[in-house]
């Protein structure tokens, strides 16, 4: 295990930041520490790096109980949010501030940060400032100077957060083929639950100083623990007793399907390549929301107010309706 | 700086109105006073002699001129030198770290600029006059006097500018964050390397700045420091004492001469201020 992480425990004040996290984390995967905002998951990775001390528990690195030491002797990369690039350093002095600071020979480092430069395709900006960067390259100068010091993890803090969507999704691919090149242990926080499903090998879903479930992606999507890893990891309605995804209900112009609930559909909206429909059903309050694929939708000859039949698809993931007695 | 463009495109009477009030009260205020002081700095030093550059030279070379100055120069060096590196200290206290008392030592901070300088100087002859001074008995017997000697007026110079180099150093701080602090510590940099790499080069500026603001403030002290020194000929007076004391000895022109010098010290902390400003937002 790369990372192991006891009983940790953060508060400030009253207000309990983190509960009893337990997490442990095998050499060389990419972790994401998915959860909404205000959940914990920045307080969680600055513990690791010990940017911030925890108030219980334990932190090892590498077989290293950590929960003493400084930051400079854990040998983590951090990436911040907001980059936190030296504004005063040449590109290729920030990424090789690290190793000036282990004293490593020049010729070395030279070659270290024109190695890592190439890697994250800034090598003709090397001579650049920061500030003369875009959004997306201080990002990937930040990931530089984090990897040079060979750091036993790496762990980022929304790296693509200030980023613009396509920015932020060529960055993610470009960030899951380094991984795979480097192979350092890698923790990366984010709230967007398709950056974490695409990139992470798995994820650890947080909310309000809790772990609410650790698995990867599929299990994640296809066995949620609960109402709000469900929630969370994507679109979710209710039909009849029990939430589940929109496009895991099955849609039929004529009853006859055993359980299926009727309904009236109310609102029909095409996005892109699919139709998200909007269903009144019969006997329940809140409508549920039904998503599929255009050719369907016209196969079906669905218009406002059709009368529809639905029901769970085979083999559908849902979980019971929680705190709630049904009408 | 578009703005002032803007603002500089409306031109009505109330502008041209406006102007020549502004103008005409910076006459009356600053610059005729100071055109009288310059003026009588190179007025000839006897009736019938030259007049001039070599009658300024000639009244600064009077042995007290040059004593009082070398004395200022002192004062104004070491006061900055303290200030600058305990205001840069004090300034890393109150931005980063977090203890007990801390909004109370940011407001006590700013108290040599709301109190008056000869309070200051009262306060430190109460602790530390060897007669009546809390610390004074205990250092005098150990052969150190403050009141009265130079380390005295060091103290009262410093006292009284230590909020400058403070006042410019911690809205940079604040404004810089520590994210990029906190990098470099994760990157292996410790206490004194983080400092001497990240911070001070991103708080350099605000330190040159703060500096000659307190060198200008060190220079024209006066009040704490008359309170604190023996404020003779050759004793304990600075070039303001020497002003003030040639002043109501009826020799003016060597007071106008020393003034002369103390403005043109100004002037030049303006112009290196303006400088670096420039500097700053390039
Ligand atoms: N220094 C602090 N003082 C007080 N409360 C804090 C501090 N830092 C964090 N918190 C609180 O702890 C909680 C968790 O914060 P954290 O930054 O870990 O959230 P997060 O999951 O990273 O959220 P986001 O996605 O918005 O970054 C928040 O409610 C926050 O208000
Ligand atoms: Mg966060």
């Amino acid at each position: 295990m790369s990372i192991e992480v006891r009983g940790v425990g953060k508060r400030y004040g009253d207000f309990v930041a983190l509960d009893d996290i337990n997490v442990s984390l095998p050499t060389g995967q990419l972790t994401a520490l998915l959860g909404p905002s205000g959940g914990g998951k920045s307080t969680l990775l600055r513990i690791i790096a010990g940017l911030e001390t925890a108030d219980s528990g334990s932190v090892e690195i590498e077989g290293v109980d950590a929960t003493k030491l400084p930051p400079q002797k854990r040998n983590v990369g951090f990436v911040f949010q907001h980059y936190a690039v030296f504004k005063h350093m040449t590109v290729a002095k920030n990424v090789a501030f690290g190793l000036e600071i282990r004293k490593r020979p020049k010729a070395e480092v030279k070659a270290k940060v024109a190695e890592l430069l190439e890697l994250v395709h800034l090598s003709q900006f090397a001579h650049r400032l920061p500030s003369q960067l875009s959004g997306g390259q201080r990002q990937r100068l930040a990931l530089a100077r984090a990897l040079a010091v060979e750091p036993s993890v790496l762990l980022l803090d929304e790296p693509f957060g200030a980023l613009d969507a396509k920015v932020r999704k060529e960055l993610r691919d470009w960030l899951r083929r380094l991984h795979d090149d480097v192979h350092v242990t890698t923790v990366f926080v984010t709230h967007d639950q398709e950056e974490a499903l695409e990139v992470a090998d798995e994820i650890v879903v947080i909310n309000e100083g809790r772990i609410e479930q650790i698995g990867s992606p599929d299990q994640l999507y296809d066995e949620p623990a609960n109402d709000f890893v469900m929630g969370f990891l994507g679109a979710v309605t209710q039909l009849g007793p029990v939430r589940l995804r929109p496009h895991d209900i099955e849609v039929a112009v004529q009853p006859g399907v055993p359980g299926a609930a009727a309904g009236v559909v109310q609102r029909a909206l095409r996005v892109g390549f699919e139709v998200r429909l909007t269903v009144d059903v019969e006997g329940q309050a809140e409508p549920a929301l039904v998503v599929l694929s255009r050719a369907h939708a016209r196969a079906l000859d669905l218009e406002l107010g059709s009368r529809v039949w639905l029901s769970p698809t085979t083999g559908a993931t849902s979980v019971p309706l929680l705190g709630e007695v049904s009408a | 700086m578009a703005d002032t463009r803007q603002i500089r495109a409306r031109k009505g009477p109330v502008t041209y109105a406006l102007r020549f009030f502004v103008i005409a009260y910076l006459a009356v205020l600053v610059v005729w006073p100071l055109w009288e002081v310059t003026s009588r700095t190179f007025a000839p030093v006897e009736r019938g002699a030259e007049g001039g550059f070599s009658a300024f030279l000639e009244r600064l070379q009077d042995p007290t001129v040059t004593y009082a100055f070398s004395l200022t120069a002192t004062c104004a060096f070491w006061a900055v030198l303290i200030n600058t590196v305990f205001g840069v200290g004090i300034s890393l206290l109150i931005t980063r770290y977090n203890f007990p008392g801390r909004r109370i030592l940011s407001v006590l901070i700013d108290l040599p600029m709301s109190v008056s300088p000869v309070v200051v100087g009262l306060a430190l002859v109460l602790a530390y006059s060897s007669g009546q001074g809390w610390f004074g008995g205990a250092l005098e017997s150990a052969g150190i006097f403050i009141i009265g000697s130079t380390p005295g007026m060091i103290m009262a110079t410093a006292f009284v500018s230590l909020p400058l180099v403070i006042r410019e150093v911690v809205p940079v701080l604040e404004e810089i964050g520590i994210d990029s602090e906190l990098a470099a510590s994760s990157l292996g940099a410790n206490g004194w390397q983080i400092f001497r790499r990240i911070t001070l080069p991103s708080i350099k500026w605000a330190v040159v700045y703060g500096v000659v603001l307190s060198l200008a403030r060190s220079l024209g002290e006066f009040g704490a420091v008359k309170i604190v020194s023996p404020g003779a000929a050759l004793r304990g007076e600075t070039a303001t004492i020497l002003i003030q004391n040639r002043y109501t000895n009826f020799e003016e022109p060597t007071a106008y001469a020393a003034a002369f010098v103390l403005v043109l010290a100004s002037v030049l902390a303006l112009v290196v201020v303006s400088l670096i400003r420039k500097e700053d937002h390039s």
